[in-house]
C-alpha cells in the first residue's frame, strides 16, 4: 500500500502576466518505510513538489492536483487539521541547518515544543523525551547539550537536532530535502547512515531530495528524475544507475568524472527558464538524441520495463553506454 | 622544477574578547610545505575549516603569514614590492567558488575582462575589443555577450567569465578555489573539459582547492590532505586514491557517495565524530580523537609529515604523518 499518492501534481507561481507552472504534472507513490529519491538540477522544482506535500509554499505559489496521504487530500486539507498533521505524521528536515533552528531557544525547548503541541505531553516529560531523543540521534553528553543554543554546536549537531525534531512524534514520512548538501562528507555520510537507522527502527518513509547520485545510488530503493517541473525518468535505483532509459539521466552519468584523461561529456547548454521551455520534450534543446518531431509534442511518462517509467518517445531504441 | 614552494608556513589569526585583547589564537594553517610544479594541477583537498582556503589566499598573497615563506619561481613573494609585485600579480590569479559575487555587478564582460589588460599594460586601448573577444572564444563563449552584464548570465557562464578574467593576463599559475562547488553536475562537467582544455593548450599551473574526490581525482596530479591546519598525506593523485594510508584519508574517500548499484558495500561506520575547532586543536596528532586506528603516541607526540615507502611498491614522494607508518 502506498503511503503518499501524488496525481498530476502542478505548482505555479502568480506573475502579473500569466501563471508560470513550474512543477507539472508529477505522479510518484512512496510506499511504507522505503526511501524514495528525487534527483535534479537546481530550479527543476523538486523542493517546491516537497513544500507543497508540507503545505507550506510561498505566497506567489499554488498547488492543483491530488495529494494522497493515508487517505486524506492533503490539499484539499483546512489549515487546522492541517498543522495537525504537520509535525506529527509528516516531518521534514531543510538544507540549511544553520538558518533552520530558532537561535534565541534552546535546543531543548524547540524540540520539547513539538511534544507539548502535537502529543500534549507535560513540558518536563517533553524535555525528559529530548533528552532521549538528543541521545537516539547520537549527540554526545545530552544532558549538557540539551540546554545549549543553536550557536553552540555545529553544522552536522544541527543537522541531527533538526532531525531529533523531525522523528519526535513518530512521523509516518520524513520528507529530507538536500538533508546533507551544507555539510562534510565525513559528516554527510554519518547523517545518511543515522537517518537509514531510524527509518528501520520506526519503519518511516523518507522522501529524500538531492542533487548528489551518489546519495541516491547508496540510500534509495526507488527514484525520479526531474527536469524542468517534471518527472522525466521513475525506476527502482538498479534499473536507473544501470539502466538509465532517458537521456537527460544518462546525461547527469555521463556528467560525473570518470576515467582519468578522457574528456568527460557534459550535457550542452544550460537548463531553461521555467518561462521559457521550450515546445514538446523539454529536455530537446540539449538532447544529442533530438528528432524533429521531439520539439512539437511532449512525450509522456511510459513504462519500459516493469516499474520502469520513462518520458521519451525514443526511450526504447537508444541504449546507455551508446 | 618548482614553480611555487610552501616552507613551513603558518597563520594564525586572533580570536579577540570584546575589549580587544587576544584570548586565543586559530591556527588555520599550522606549518605546511608543499611544492607545485610546472604545468601540473596540485591538488589541496579536505572538509571545512581545514585550511585550504587561507593557503591560496597567503599563495596569492592576499594575507601575510604568521611565519614561513612562500616561494615563487624561486622568490619570497612577500620581499616583493612596487614593481615586483605588480609582475607577481600579473603571474599569480585566482578563480573564486562563487561566481555570483566575485563579479562586479555594475560591469559589463568586456569591463571585467579588459581591466586587467590595461592595469598590466598588456594591450593598447585600440585592440582591447578583439583580445576580449579571443579571450571569450578560448573559454567557450560568444563575442557578442561583451555588453551585457553578469546576471544576465547562468553559474556556469559567469564561471567562464572568471576564468577569461584570469586568463587575460597570461598568467603563470591559476588559484582555483572550489570553481566547480557552486555549480550544477551537468555544468560542472562543462568547466571541467574547460579547465582540461586550457592546461593542455596554455601550460597553466593550478594550484587546485576542492572538497570533490571525483573530481580531484580526475583532474589533479598531486595531492595534499589537509586536516586542521596540517598536511596529513601528499602524494600522487592515483597512488592516493589507488591506496590510501592515513586513517583520514581512508574516512574521507570512503564517505563520498559513489555513483554504481547496487552500492559497493553497506557501510558501516564507526562514529568518527567531527572536526574540532582550530582554536583548540587537539594535542599530538590533531586527528587522533577520531582515528579508528589510534594507540599509544597518537594523543601525545605529534607526527611528523614523513616519506613513507609501503610494503606494496615503492611510492615516491608520498608523505604521510601518522604514527602508524613510522613503524615501517
Amino acid at each position: 500500500m502506498s503511503l503518499l499518492e501524488i496525481r498530476d501534481l502542478n505548482v505555479s507561481f502568480r506573475t502579473k502576466a500569466s501563471p508560470i507552472k513550474v512543477v507539472s504534472n508529477l505522479s510518484l507513490d512512496i510506499k511504507e518505510s522505503e526511501v524514495f529519491g528525487l534527483v535534479g538540477e537546481s530550479g527543476c522544482g523538486k523542493s517546491l513538489t516537497a513544500l507543497s506535500i508540507m503545505g507550506i509554499l510561498p505566497p506567489n505559489a499554488y498547488a492543483e492536483g491530488l495529494i494522497n496521504f493515508t487517505g486524506k487530500d492533503l490539499l484539499m486539507l483546512d489549515r487546522e487539521s492541517l498543522r495537525r498533521l504537520r509535525g506529527r505524521e509528516i516531518a521534514m528536515i531543510f538544507q540549511e541547518p544553520m538558518t533552520s533552528l530558532n537561535p534565541v531557544l534552546t535546543i531543548g525547548y524547540q524540540i520539547s515544543e513539538v511534544m507539548t503541541t502535537h502529543l500534549g505531553l507535560s513540558k518536563k516529560d517533553a524535555f525528559d523525551k529530548a533528552v532521549d531523543l538528543l541521545r537516539d540521534v547520537k549527540i554526545p553528553s545530552p544532558e549538557i547539550r540539551v540546554k545549549e543554543y543553536p550557536h553552540q554546536m555545529s553544522g552536522g549537531m544541527r543537522q541531527r537536532v533538526m532531525i531529533a525534531m523531525a522523528v519526535a512524534c513518530n512521523p509516518s514520512l520524513l520528507i529530507a530535502d538536500e538533508p546533507t548538501t551544507a555539510l562534510d562528507v565525513t559528516i554527510q555520510s554519518q547523517i545518511l547512515e543515522l537517518l537509514q537507522k531510524l527509518r528501520e527502527k520506526r519503519k518511516m518513509s523518507i522522501f529524500l531530495i538531492t542533487h548528489d547520485l551518489g546519495i541516491i545510488a547508496e540510500n534509495a530503493k526507488k527514484a525520479a528524475i526531474m527536469y524542468a517541473g517534471r518527472i522525466v525518468e521513475l525506476a527502482e535505483a538498479g534499473e536507473l544507475f544501470n539502466n538509465p532509459g532517458h537521456p537527460y539521466t544518462m546525461g547527469l552519468l555521463d556528467s560525473l568524472p570518470k576515467e582519468k584523461g578522457k574528456p568527460l561529456k557534459p550535457i550542452p547548454g544550460t537548463v531553461p527558464r521555467p518561462d521559457k521551455l521550450p515546445q514538446g520534450c523539454k529536455f530537446s534543446d540539449r538532447c544529442r538524441f533530438v528528432m524533429s518531431y521531439c520539439r512539437t509534442e511532449e512525450p509522456e511518462l511510459k513504462a519500459i520495463a516493469d516499474r520502469h517509467f520513462v518520458r521519451c518517445v525514443r526511450a526504447a531504441e537508444i541504449k546507455w553506454p551508446y | 622544477m618548482a614553480l611555487l614552494k610552501v616552507q613551513s608556513l603558518k597563520k594564525h589569526f586572533p580570536v579577540k574578547r570584546v575589549f580587544g585583547e587576544t584570548a586565543q589564537w586559530l591556527r588555520a594553517v599550522d606549518g605546511i610545505d608543499f611544492s607545485v610544479d610546472e604545468n601540473k594541477v596540485f591538488a589541496l583537498v579536505g572538509e571545512s575549516g581545514c585550511g585550504k582556503s587561507t593557503v591560496a589566499r597567503l599563495v596569492l598573497r592576499l594575507i601575510t603569514p604568521t611565519s614561513g615563506r612562500v616561494l615563487f619561481d624561486g622568490k619570497d613573494i612577500f620581499e616583493f614590492d612596487g614593481d615586483s609585485l605588480k609582475a607577481f600579480r600579473k603571474s599569480v590569479q585566482i578563480v573564486f567558488q562563487d561566481p555570483f559575487a566575485s563579479l562586479n555587478p555594475r560591469k559589463t564582460v568586456f569591463d571585467t575582462i579588459s581591466e586587467p589588460l590595461k592595469i598590466h599594460r598588456i594591450t593598447e586601448k585600440k585592440n582591447l575589443k578583439d583580445a576580449c573577444a579571443e579571450l571569450l572564444k578560448k573559454v567557450g563563449l560568444g563575442t557578442d555577450i561583451m555588453n551585457r552584464y553578469p546576471h544576465e548570465f547562468s553559474g556556469g557562464q559567469r564561471q567562464r567569465i572568471c576564468i577569461a578574467r584570469a586568463l587575460a593576463v597570461n598568467p603563470k599559475i591559476i588559484v582555483a578555489d572550489e570553481p566547480l562547488s557552486a555549480l550544477d553536475v551537468s555544468i560542472q562537467a562543462q568547466i571541467i573539459n574547460l579547465l582540461q582544455d586550457l592546461r593542455k593548450e596554455t601550460k597553466i599551473t593550478f594550484l587546485f582547492i576542492s572538497h570533490d574526490l571525483k573530481v580531484v581525482h580526475y583532474f589533479s596530479d598531486t595531492v595534499a590532505v589537509m586536516y586542521l591546519g596540517k598536511i596529513v598525506e601528499h602524494a600522487k593523485t592515483e597512488d592516493l586514491f589507488n591506496e590510501p594510508l592515513h586513517p583520514y584519508t581512508i574516512l574521507l574517500l570512503s564517505s563520498a557517495p559513489k555513483v554504481s548499484y547496487p552500492p559497493a558495500a553497506i557501510r558501516h561506520q564507526p562514529d568518527t565524530g567531527e572536526v574540532p575547532s582550530p582554536i583548540h586543536i587537539p594535542p599530538g596528532c590533531p586527528f587522533h580523537p577520531r582515528c579508528p586506528k589510534r594507540f599509544e603516541p597518537c594523543d601525545k607526540i605529534i607526527p611528523e609529515l614523513k616519506v613513507v615507502a609501503t610494503r606494496f611498491r615503492e611510492a615516491k614522494g608520498r608523505l604521510i604523518s601518522c604514527h602508524l607508518w613510522n613503524q615501517y
